[in-house]
């Protein structure tokens, strides 16, 4: 690592394409000693990007480490820092700092049944999990995908659903809330779509990463409707950080710190803790 | 490391030797002490001792002669560059600078070493290491001024420190008959204290004035108060205005962001920031946690008391040095220790 830990390494857009509306994924090869860093990482976690002269901003790594060098993020135009991600091409560098947080405990979750619950951009952190679940396919249960967005343009990973789908023992649900007349999924929240499916918990643990309202609303019903335990009730969470690694303060989820005690937390550790994060 | 007072040396010196040996410190190193800026007490640079704003009103007892700031932006500036940006076509260039001067702080008081302690759990003892505060905190050597006597908004007894406590000063100096008692507390300390040419004795401090002292509520008691509704009513006073985050000796939490220096040039900057802000946790959306003033106002207290404790290993300790001015800086009258009475008052 750098001396100075707030010094972000230096990378190249490989591959920039549109996701979703004012979703785009930038593919990043790191370089300036990136590379050793980024070599391996965990499903779960974040790093900053940066684009230089706005400022950084914290995201989702969106890919498996097992899926090649490079680091894909998807960045939803929202801000200035995202707006200036967006304006940047193939070939341009942008920083990053990183990877950073703890993961998700894919070794744990062996043997297991897995329901991955994704609203919008929230799925961005979770196609990393659906991928190492892909790629050691034998490793796990039945993967149960939940998808939801806003509307049908903003489904992130559209062009991967065949993938998904053809995968063995692995399902994938569709929800919108508002459609369009080409849509032929689901309508409605993702709660509904979660009481359509009912997946039993049953050795089976569950991963949702979405806005905090939703998380809300997902989580309980896990518990409630379905009897998943606190302990299998798994979220990723997100807040402005500023700098990643337990000092800026800003990320306090009561005693626990989203950067270094999270991302990923299971529902006994925040379960409490989550009314202040809404 | 602090020796423990009974091995420490002590030296008795006069007015005069003290603003020779500040004289030749500020000759040689970088020489910080309370001055008077605009109507205001704050830390600053000084050349010679003449410029230390309290000199002429030696000896010090009361809290108007602390520093409206703590010493907390000598090691954690309200703003400081990280590197600077070059952006030539699509090249980047990172550069970066590192503080790296020697550096004395005289007039140190016990509540604001204390602070620096605190903040040390943080920037120094908690993985990865703040360079730029660690090498700031290593270049620096503290020299303390007794407090006689405690202030009218003071409380530092109640949370576990003293008006005469040397504990986290490198030098600690006391007033005393003919001048002064000076201390060496660390080897750090005992390096720059020219021992010849003074006066060795077996003196030991006078003790200060202990005043104010209130039972303030351990750690282990703050999650239940956490509903109380009294957060909701006492942020009624509240204006957001961070001024209490801003003067606090330990209040850390602070902004990252890119400034423009010149076309195709910038610099990423931190500045402090403070968890009373409206906007402090806005996420990208818009979306806004923690949007009453009251959960804000609470978060405050529970940092000090609760979290920053529970998250940086402080033990029984909290991160309050009983400093007094988040109380003289409010605007609204919101006083901490009336804060801390309260919760202790039987339901």
């Amino acid at each position: 690592m750098n001396e100075n830990p707030m010094l972000p390494y230096l990378g190249k857009l490989v591959e920039v394409r549109n996701l979703a509306a004012d979703i785009k994924l930038f593919r990043v090869e790191m370089s300036n000693g990136g590379g050793e860093a980024f070599r391996t990482f965990q499903p779960g976690q974040f790093a900053f990007v940066s684009a230089f002269g706005l400022g950084e901003a914290p995201f989702g790594i969106a890919n498996a480490s097992g899926r090649g060098p490079a680091v894909d993020f998807a960045v939803a135009r929202l801000g200035s820092v995202t707006t200036g991600l967006h304006e940047l091409g193939e070939g341009d560098i942008v920083g990053v700092r990183g990877p950073l947080g703890n993961w998700f405990p894919m070794k744990k979750f062996k043997g297991k049944n897995l329901v991955v619950l994704g609203g919008g951009i929230g799925g961005a952190p979770l196609r990393p999990v659906i991928q190492h679940v892909l790629d050691h396919r034998s490793d796990y249960g039945t993967l149960t995908i939940l998808w939801a967005a806003r509307r049908p343009d903003l489904l992130v990973f559209t062009d991967e659903y065949d993938e998904w789908r053809a995968a063995s023992d692995t399902n994938l649900h569709l929800t919108v809330d508002n459609p369009d007349e080409k849509w032929d999924q689901n309508v409605g929240m993702i709660t509904q779509l979660l009481e359509k499916v009912s997946p039993s918990s049953e050795n089976t643990v569950s991963i949702t990463c979405g806005p905090p309202i939703m998380i809300h609303f997902v989580t309980k019903m896990l518990q409630d409707k379905m009897g998943f335990a606190p302990i299998n009730n798994y979220v990723t969470l997100e807040a402005r950080m500023h700098c990643g690694m337990g000092k800026c303060g800003r990320c306090n989820l009561g005693e626990k710190l989203i950067c270094v005690d999270g991302p990923v937390f299971n529902m006994e550790e925040v379960g409490g803790l989550l009314e202040t994060f809404l | 490391m602090s020796k423990p007072a009974a091995e420490r040396k002590r030296w008795l010196i006069s007015q005069v030797e003290l603003e020779a040996w500040l004289d030749g410190i500020a000759n040689a190193r970088k020489l910080i002490a309370p001055r008077q800026v605009s109507d205001i007490m704050l830390y600053r640079p000084v050349t010679k001792s003449v410029e230390i704003a309290w000199r002429e009103q030696m000896p010090v007892s009361t809290h108007t002669n602390r520093p409206v700031l703590s010493v907390k932006e000598i090691f954690f500036p309200p703003t400081e560059r990280l590197f600077t940006i070059q952006k030539t076509g699509q090249e980047i260039h990172l550069e970066e600078t590192f503080p790296d001067w020697e550096t004395v702080v005289f007039g140190v008081r016990p509540c604001d070493a204390r602070g620096v302690k605190l903040l040390d759990a943080l920037f120094l003892d908690t993985n990865p290491v703040d360079s730029f505060y660690a090498r700031r905190r290593g270049n620096t050597t503290l020299i303390g001024l007794a407090c006689k006597e405690m202030g009218s908004t003071c409380f530092c007894t109640s949370v576990g420190g003293a008006p005469d406590d040397a504990h986290d000063m490198d030098i600690m100096l006391y007033e005393a008959d003919g001048g002064y008692l000076v201390e060496a507390v660390t080897e750090k300390g005992r390096f720059i204290i020219p021992g010849g040419e003074w006066k060795e004795t077996s003196t030991k401090p006078q003790q200060s004035t202990y005043s104010g002292q209130f039972p303030v509520p351990e750690k282990g008691k703050w999650p239940e108060h956490f509903n109380d509704e009294y957060w909701m009513k006492i942020s009624e006073r509240c204006l957001s205005c961070r001024a209490c985050a801003y003067v606090c000796p330990t209040c850390r939490c602070f902004a990252l962001r890119d400034e423009m220096l010149a076309p195709g040039e910038f610099e990423r900057i931190r500045c402090w920031d403070a968890c009373a802000g409206e906007n402090y946790r806005r996420v990208a959306g818009g979306h806004k946690p923690r949007a009453e003033k009251g959960e804000r106002l609470r978060n405050r207290f529970y940092c000090k008391f609760y979290y920053y404790p529970e998250q940086y290993g402080l033990g029984a300790a909290s991160a309050c040095t009983g400093c007094g001015r988040c109380i003289e800086v409010c605007p609204a009258g919101v006083d901490i220790t009336e804060v801390l009475m309260n919760l202790e008052k039987p339901a």
